[in-house]
């Protein structure tokens, strides 16, 4: 075993530790998620393909009423992000405005593969950039506590908490302001569990989630928030217009090396600049270190679980990207620009 | 009838919500207002309801007033039934 490892009690059959919340394990040593699990997984080739069909379905009744876009994608630029933008016109020909939210850690490498594979799949893209001013403080108090309710701990660390629901609000606001019946997510199937793969978005969950979302932060960063939120009077105003939300990495087959290769006929290539688990975002291993800390368990290590269990990768691939220490310099260069 | 939903929608939500930890978890507590699920969840939350309750949740039907606390759950899934 490589020096830099570190080694707690792990599950034999997936990857969560025995410092994982509520986990319990069998006389083999197999988690109780694991148990858990076995229906579910026997079920999903049977679900996968109703779920397919039923976004067959749905995209032919948005496409006839759709305005200027189809869909709009959530794009980092990351390998699940492109995959899905290039299924999507592959499978379905939409028209799609990928946005990308700029973090201030958007890798170089990851700019290079957004801007290869939006003129390969004939894509307009949208770059959503807040002010250094705003994101310093979210982040900076994120990477050193963590605000938000218990359960989102167990999913994502706290900095990519943040992040995500100003990327989920800002899709969703342009989705409505531009008429776009559809906002795609590249969630991995370890991520998105099969039902929650097509979702009709409804104003009041959403005003519930946002008001969450701000009440979790100091008075101070909510403010500077709020207008990447979505706006009262915008429940009432679009009422009629709330998008379907789409996963369909959750519902599609879904094979790494397939898809790498799939990708690298348009021009996708993957970064070497980022830590093992993120391949776009240069805060990514600061956020892993901090919450690995603070929570004793990797942030990613639920979702690694999952494809482990859905065998789209080995016990020994998710321990090696889970069980690896975080790259020392990576983690270097976010903790000094957020301090 | 409605105190064993309650109960089996209270198992569901402290498991996979909660990690067994159901201290904070009253009848009424809202569930997206207090975080305990997300938008995200509550599909997990109708995909079990779906199953263990054989009942069909419409889009139309994500509301609150349905999906919101244990209350409201089990309240909507007896009229379900
Ligand atoms: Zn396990």
């Amino acid at each position: 075993m490589p020096e830099n490892t570190i080694q707690p009690k792990l599950c034999q059959k997936c990857v969560l530790p025995e410092t994982f919340p509520g986990i319990k394990f069998d006389a083999a040593g197999v988690c109780s998620y694991c148990q858990k699990d076995e229906k579910t997984i026997e079920k999903a080739p049977v679900r996968k393909a109703q779920y397919r069909q039923r976004l067959d379905q749905l995209v032919k009744e948005t496409q006839a009423e759709a305005r200027t876009y189809d869909a709009i994608m959530a794009y980092s630029g990351g390998k699940d992000s492109s995959y899905t933008l290039k299924l999507l016109r592959d499978r379905y020909d939409l028209r799609i405005a990928a946005l990308t939210f700029d973090n201030h850690f958007v890798s170089p490498a990851a700019y290079d593969n957004i801007k290869k594979v939006c003129d390969a799949l004939h894509v307009d893209h949208i770059i959503f950039k807040p002010p250094w001013s705003v994101i310093k403080p979210l982040f900076a108090l994120t990477a050193q506590t963590d605000p938000f309710a218990a359960p989102t701990l167990l999913r994502a660390s706290s900095i990519c908490t943040a992040c995500i629901g100003l990327v989920k609000s800002l899709v969703l606001k342009t989705a409505l302001e531009m008429s776009i019946p559809l906002v795609a997510f590249g969630w991995s199937p370890g991520q998105a569990p099969i039902q929650s793969g097509i979702m009709k978005t409804n104003p009041r969950l959403i005003r519930m989630n946002q008001s969450a979302l701000k009440k979790a932060l100091p008075v101070e960063i909510a403010a500077s928030i709020t207008p990447y939120l979505l706006p009262d009077q915008y429940y009432e105003k679009y009422d009629h217009k709330f998008p379907h939300n789409i996963h369909p990495l959750a519902f599609f087959d879904y094979d790494e090396t397939a898809i790498k290769e799939e990708l690298g006929t348009i021009g996708w290539q993957a970064p070497s600049d980022t830590d093992t688990n993120s391949s776009n975002c240069l805060l990514n291993a600061y956020a892993n270190q901090c919450h690995i800390k603070r929570c004793s368990f990797h942030p990613y290590v639920w979702e690694i679980a999952n494809l482990v269990r859905q065998g789209v990768m080995t016990r020994n691939e998710g321990i090696e990207k889970i069980y690896t220490e975080q790259n020392a310099e990576m983690v270097r260069y976010a903790q000094t620009r957020l301090t | 009838m409605m105190d064993e939903i309650k109960a089996k929608i209270r198992a569901f939500i402290v498991e996979n919500f909660l990690y067994g930890e159901d201290s904070e978890l009253d009848d009424d507590t809202s569930f997206l207002g207090d975080g305990i699920i997300d938008s995200t969840g509550i599909l997990e939350l109708v995909g079990f309801l779906e199953e263990t309750f054989e009942i069909e949740v419409d889009d139309e039907e994500l509301l609150p007033e349905n999906l919101d606390s244990l209350d409201n759950v089990a309240a909507y899934v007896a009229r379900k039934i």
